[in-house]
């Protein structure tokens, strides 16, 4: 595998965010926009009718789960009857080598990309040029984020922690751009480079947002165009599709295709809203010539054995990181791989090993915003909880971590030892004020520490009974 | 065995999840729009895709052409859908005799596409755009500028409705034809700096004219 892991660093990871003001203010502000966003759509009608979407989407996805091989295998069905190829894939490596074969068969030297994940979570784009083929991301925040040789630091929007200022300055070294301020002038210049990769390019590569079962269709939405500019000027077409992606009816699509972009960018349709059914027919004189399927696992029916089962639910809105207080702080990068937010604090551990993501599960402070905000009601903070037990019980919690713990349980399970350690935290605190010392510092630094009441409830309670008496 | 069954063989192999997910009984439309006569879900629709930054236009024939010359604004060349895919009858006959031309439906290097519509939807403020042949993709994703022609009969109230109608056909914008798009709007990103800018890739103006 040839992404980059270093979930291991949150910590340090968190605090280089923590640090860039840049960093700050452009995830500030686009988190909270989208949150605004979603609020003002999901719950245009009604407070009611808002969660009533989510419902409908969370068991729309929760049914194609439940019959998950079953639906696999009809949807292998119809995509074939309509003319796509179909290739399984069970890991990274795997999933690689399929699109090497494919772009060889078809002697394709360029590939223009349209945003995908899973292509993310893949390498495929490492993959991809070790073998000497060009590659270009063409969602604008895909390729300000490709010219920078960074990776996704938002599920939606690839480059949310840029500010313009810093897309300027991309643009002017990668590309030779005059320097310009202006926000259309940038996108106009974009779309002129871009718009050559589209006509030359030999492959379109793309994700896919829904696999619908019933018609063998892939259902992708997106506000610029460069995905349908993907699946419809190169001559062969790849569409990476994980195996959660299936969804049972167009009954059901044409539901998720709406809840989607209102729980994203608060759009009730994206700009295009694409469902691409194979390769051009006999009397169609344009679209691709060869459009696959590749269907793939990488983790995810191990996913599927264990009570974590619900986070393939997942349709990537971003919703849960626009709402988390870690994630606006910190932004996706200190999550350490591909997606971050409360959905990679849960994914990454489960698809690298909780050994090599160990402090993610930390990475909450268990508001439950996230599975509030979540389009298809994935209980994120009772996995994190899972997750921290796990790590509990394979002993990886840090020594004085259980020295602390066990303190505490001394000190709660005797009525005179619990006495004692509130007198004991009132005197400390009149001799220490508001500042803690060594590494209960940190907390310190950014809060006051909240004053202690100056009489315990007990002893409120003891004197209220002699008054009595 | 290959991968297939391996992945199948596992899947099949657990417990399926979530067998105590009660199915809905009730489904109901993404956006209620409740009882609507045809004129007030026409102001919806018109509404809607203004919102989303399109062009508008109530027309008879005549004006439409007209309406479309002040868009094409001298051009001398045009993409288009077949002419027997558009509601405004003879309409390459009639741009040529205005000395416009229609270019080859992949001709990137035109301004403004012209193209029909399978259906509109009120609630969104979308039009349909079921592939098929003459009903090209270039039209209405290469130029800067689209023009969609629709008739008042074609508009749905949501996607929900043109679905159930779909059911109804046995799905034949998701079987005989390559793709289906539905576009809402123009091409837009707010990539830099979350700044909304029209025109990312696809027309940065969308004008529907709307045929009475």
């Amino acid at each position: 595998m040839t992404v980059a892991l270093d979930s291991n660093n949150f910590i340090a990871l968190a605090d280089i965010a923590l640090q860039n003001e840049d960093l700050q203010h452009a995830i500030g502000d686009g988190t909270r926009t989208a949150y605004y966003r979603r609020l003002d759509t999901m719950f245009a009608h009604s407070d009611e009718h808002g969660e009533y979407m989510r419902g409908m989407a969370a068991e729309a996805k929760r049914r194609a789960l439940r019959h998950l091989p079953d639906l696999l295998e009809k949807a292998e069905r119809n995509l074939r009857q309509n003319g796509f190829q179909v290739e399984w894939a069970e890991d990274a490596d795997h999933a690689n080598q399929l699109v090497l074969d494919i772009a060889r068969r078809h002697q394709a030297r360029t590939v223009a990309k349209s945003k995908s994940m899973l292509s993310e979570e893949l390498g495929t784009n490492h993959a991809l040029e070790a073998a000497g083929l060009r590659v270009v991301e063409t969602d604008l925040g895909e390729y300000i984020i490709q010219l920078n040789d960074e990776t996704p630091s938002h599920i939606v929007g690839p480059a949310m922690h840029k500010t313009k200022a810093e897309i300027r300055d991309i643009f002017v070294r990668e590309l030779g751009m005059e320097p310009t301020d202006d926000a259309e002038a940038m996108v106009a210049y974009a779309r002129k480079m871009l718009r050559d990769e589209f006509l030359s390019a030999d492959m379109g590569i793309s994700g896919a947002n829904f696999l619908i079962a019933e018609t063998g269709s892939i259902g992708l939405v997106m506000n610029e165009g460069n995905g349908r500019m993907c699946t419809s000027l190169p001559r062969v077409h790849i569409a990476l599709v994980g195996i959660e992606k299936v969804v049972d009816t167009v009954e059901d699509y044409a539901m998720l295709t709406q809840v989607l972009p209102s729980s994203s960018t608060g759009q009730k349709m994206t700009v295009y809203t694409n469902i691409i059914n194979g390769p051009r027919r006999t009397d169609e004189t344009d679209g691709p010539e060869h459009v696959y399927v590749i269907l793939v696992d990488n983790g995810r029916s191990d996913i599927y054995a264990t009570e974590y089962a619900e986070a393939l639910a997942c349709i990537r809105c971003g919703a849960c990181q626009n709402a988390c207080p870690v994630y606006r702080s910190t932004g996706g990068h200190a999550y350490g791989w591909v997606y971050g937010g409360p959905i990679g604090a849960v994914l990454t551990p489960l698809m690298v090993g909780l050994e090599n993501a160990a402090p993610l599960p930390h990475a909450s402070s268990l508001c439950g915003s996230c599975k509030q905000v979540c389009p298809v009601d994935i209980d994120l903070p009772r996995m994190l909880l899972d997750l921290r037990w796990e790590l509990v019980q394979r002993g990886e919690s840090k020594a004085g971590w259980d020295l602390a713990m066990k303190m505490w349980a001394i000190g709660m399970t005797s009525p005179a030892r619990f006495a004692l350690g509130g007198r004991a935290a009132r005197a400390g605190q009149y001799l220490m004020g508001d500042y803690l010392p060594g590494v209960l510092g940190n907390w310190t630094k950014h809060r006051d520490f909240p004053d202690f009441a100056p009489k315990s409830f007990r002893q409120l309670w003891r004197e209220r009974r002699r008054e009595r008496a | 065995m290959n991968a297939r069954d391996r992945i199948l063989g596992k899947l099949r192999r657990v417990q399926a999840p979530f067998a105590d997910v009660a199915p809905i009984v009730e489904r109901r439309r993404m956006i209620p729009l409740g009882e609507m006569t045809p004129e007030l879900q026409l102001e919806r629709f018109i509404a809607e895709s203004q919102a989303q930054g399109c062009l508008v236009y109530r027309l008879d024939a005549n004006s439409a052409v007209e309406q479309m010359m002040e868009i094409i604004a001298g051009d001398n060349a045009v993409l288009s859908w077949d002419e027997c895919e558009l509601p405004l009858e003879r309409l390459h006959d009639i741009l040529q005799s205005l000395d416009v031309s229609i270019a080859a439906p992949d001709d990137s290097g035109v301004r403004v596409g012209v193209t029909g519509v399978t259906a509109a939807l009120a609630a969104t403020g979308s039009l349909v755009l079921e592939g098929g042949a003459g009903r090209y993709r270039g039209p209405s994703l290469l130029p800067d500028v689209h023009i969609a022609l629709m008739r008042v009969e074609q508009l749905l109230p949501d996607l929900e409705s043109w679905q159930q109608l779909q059911q109804r056909d046995a799905y034949p914008a998701f079987t005989s034809a390559s793709s289906t798009t539905m576009v809402t709007g123009p091409s837009k990103t707010a990539d830099i700096g979350h700044q909304l800018v029209k025109g990312a890739h696809g027309p940065r103006e969308v004008h529907i004219v709307i045929l009475e």
